[in-house]
């Protein structure tokens, strides 16, 4: 297994390089002495990479998953390709058009350019919450939802992205890590759905007690590079080859205590307090009533399905071992500086670079 | 009931998600085959809609699932060689609107389809909306006189944060038609102006097609258009309108007739009719105000409840499907015909001839 301080030097290859999570991951991979080959569509600011970008191990090709042209050949030579690209707003086809057709476009393009590793990023909303028994240890054995259909959009296009990356990591001499991180917070994203969400006109908090599974996220691109070292080391490969790996942070706050910070360090939306339990029985009854009399067929708001519930709020142990013991991952910041760096205005790329002090800027 | 059609699909996109559900459930298609080149849009699309198979070859599927009628969902300007493979095939076909750029494009693919003895339908989804139904039947039964004006306006923000028409990294293909996105459009306005004015000849037509918002994306993002002709009664005005600058998005639908007038709108449905009603000259005004009003306070609680049953403006597709298999199953003229899809093409063609322009 690579240590943290030597990694052997890869190329790799991001998608979604200048998202919130990309960004990070490109700084984190570069500082680790890596060569980062960044994809960006066409028509989108890459300033977020121009720190990275003055270390002279960042090459920028822009392509659009929509559209394969000239992806396979950026590919070529990479170790690995890191897949974070993938649409999380809109209706169903834009969902699977950007994550399902682009995962699809990308691997075609690591096949034809011979790229065989991947780090698949995929999600904890692929797991059936509704399987396992409230307060039980939550780890990668946790089942994963048999039938995407019925399941919100983001799970089921996910869930059909994941079908993708197992089958490319069927295929002889392919390698795949799947990656699998919580609820990913961090700068403008600190008031996440596992908190609450809209209904109608009303933001709703649900769940006080329960400790969801976050994961801060720096330390969430340190994992996904972590992966990547494993996974391209040809003595570790097998080590992660297959693997499953759950990425949350140490020391999981409680619902009532995250927010409580949060909201000492940046503007939340006033919400309406609501037991999980009870909030958990009005979509019981909700979906009831959908089935007795419109056939299932009216829409309801995703916080009042009753499964969206139970991924969301319902309390588990939730465990980051696996990840600790395959890719020697220590989460860089606890709770309180990674709210501390999420609500500064310092350049936190530029930070992340000067790190591990690897970078020639 | 006569046996179900064996029907198959041809491409996967946004729209495949409007004719899937309709193809899954109905008694009269049987769905034997979705076909896409994206292997795992095919693929996940046979599973979610039931579909026998998924393919990635149109011509592979046309062999092996030997469908009797194909949907041509793909990109407009795609329509023309898959459209023809499948007429020549012996399928009948139905082909989202615009079926093609030009009329004389259009024209061709209906006389390759007369050749094969199938039938060729272009989607009017609109003509089969509630809405526009309850405006053609009260038309019929005299309820505005003869038909003098029709008014059509759409409102749109193709231009907005996050329009898949504005999305510069990946060009939707729409810009590459004559009217550039406005073409996924003018269709229905061409359609409805033609259904609602009791078949006007358009003999005067004049047609301002902007760009407001300038650069070179769109070739147009505003369209103002007048014409006038005579249906048989009379002379009739149509007026299209179509722009991405106002609020809220809306596609209203006026027909002012001698008597009265109606008005509805295709996105937040409601009927207004203005007439002649009991009670003599001086208390009609009042009459219509009760009236509408009320049915304007009915159409919010309709509406809520069709917002909650997913019954939106695209509810006539699965009408105008319905009733076009049964026309097929009984062997008879599908209810869109080729002199309805040559009128809409006309009057595409004529909107954007030079001579129109303003």
């Amino acid at each position: 297994m690579n240590t943290q301080t030597e990694p052997s030097q890869f190329r790799i290859f991001v998608s979604g390089a200048t998202g919130f999570v990309g960004r990070h991951v490109v700084a984190e991979a570069v500082s680790r002495g890596h060569h980062v080959v960044a994809m960006v569509r066409p028509a989108s600011s890459a300033s977020a990479l121009d720190p990275v970008a003055a270390t002279g191990r960042l090459s920028i090709v822009r392509a659009d998953l929509a559209a394969p042209t000239g992806i396979a050949e950026a590919m070529a030579g990479c170790d690995a390709v890191l897949h974070l690209a993938a649409v999380k707003g809109g209706d169903f086809f834009s969902r699977f058009a950007g994550t399902v057709v682009g995962t699809e476009t990308l691997l075609n393009a690591a096949r034809a350019a011979e790229v065989r590793r991947l780090v698949a990023v995929s999600t904890f909303s692929v797991y059936d919450y509704g399987a396992i028994k409230a307060g039980s240890v939550f780890d990668e054995s946790f089942p994963v939802i048999a039938d995407p259909r019925g399941r919100d959009e983001y799970a089921e296009t996910k869930l059909y992205q994941d079908e993708l990356y197992w089958e490319f990591g069927a295929a002889p001499d392919n390698h795949l890590v799947m990656m699998r991180p919580g609820m990913i917070y961090g700068r403008d994203q600190l008031w996440h759905p596992l908190l609450g969400g809209e209904f109608g006109p009303i933001d709703l908090r649900v769940g006080a007690k329960a400790r969801p599974p976050i994961s801060y996220v720096e330390n969430t691109a340190q994992a996904l590079v972590l992966a990547a070292e494993v996974l391209c080391d040809p003595q570790t490969t097998d080590s992660v080859d297959g693997q499953v790996i759950n990425i949350v942070d140490n020391d999981l706050p409680t619902q009532a205590y995250y927010a409580e910070r949060v909201k000492e360090l940046v503007e939340v939306p006033k919400s309406l307090f609501v037991p999980r339990p009870v909030m958990k029985a009005a979509a019981v009854a909700v979906a009831a009533v959908n089935r007795r009399f419109f056939d299932g067929r009216a829409k309801v708001p995703s916080i009042a399905l009753p499964d969206q519930i139970d991924a969301r709020f319902k309390p588990f142990v939730y465990q980051n071992a696996k990840a600790k013991r395959l890719l020697g991952w220590s989460p860089r910041f606890g709770l309180d500086e990674a709210l501390r760096r999420s609500a500064s205005s310092e350049d936190l790329v530029s930070k992340q670079l000067m790190s591990n002090g690897r970078s020639e800027s | 009931m006569t046996s179900p059609l064996r029907a198959a699909v041809i491409g996967a996109g946004a729209i495949s998600l409007e004719h899937l559900p309709f193809l899954q459930q109905s008694e009269r298609a049987n769905l034997v085959g979705i076909c896409d080149l994206s292997p795992v849009s095919a693929r996940i699309a046979a599973r979610r809609f039931d579909a026998e198979a998924g393919y990635t070859d149109l011509a592979h599927m046309l062999r092996q699932a030997l469908p009797q009628v194909v949907h041509v969902l793909t990109p407009p300007h795609t329509h023309g060689p898959l459209v023809r493979l499948c007429l020549e095939a012996g399928a009948h076909v139905v082909c989202e609107k615009p079926m093609a750029a030009t009329a004389d494009e259009a024209q061709e693919l209906l006389t390759v389809a007369a050749t094969n003895k199938v039938h060729l339908v272009e989607n009017h989804n609109y003509r089969f909306n509630d809405e526009v139904v309850a405006l053609k039947a009260l038309i019929e039964q005299g309820r505005i006189g003869d038909v003098c004006e029709v008014d059509i306006r759409m409102a749109l923000q193709i231009r907005g944060e996050g329009s898949r028409f504005a999305d510069l990294s990946n060009i939707h293909p729409i810009h590459a038609m004559p009217a550039g996105v406005l073409h996924d459009f003018v269709t229905h306005f061409a359609y409805l102006l033609n259904e609602l004015s009791g078949g006007a000849d358009w003999q005067r037509v004049s047609a301002a097609w902007s760009n407001h918002g300038g650069g070179e994306l769109f070739k147009f993002d505003d369209l103002d258009a007048t014409l006038i002709g005579p249906n048989g009664a009379g002379q009739v005005h149509g007026r299209i309108r179509f722009s991405c600058r106002t609020s809220p998005d809306v596609f209203s639908v006026t027909v002012r007739g001698t008597e009265g007038q109606a008005s509805t709108d295709i996105f937040h449905p409601f009927l207004e009719v203005l007439g002649p009603r009991p009670g003599g000259e001086q208390l009609t005004p009042i009459v219509n105000h009760i009236v509408n009003g009320t049915r304007l306070a009915g159409a919010g609680f309709r509406n809520f409840g069709q917002k909650l049953l997913q019954h939106g403006p695209y509810h006539g597709l699965s009408r105008f499907l319905d009733s076009t298999y049964e026309a097929l199953q009984a062997d008879q003229p599908p209810p869109v015909t080729p002199q309805h899809i040559m009128a809409a093409a006309s009057l595409v063609d004529r909107l954007l001839d030079q001579e129109a322009r303003l």
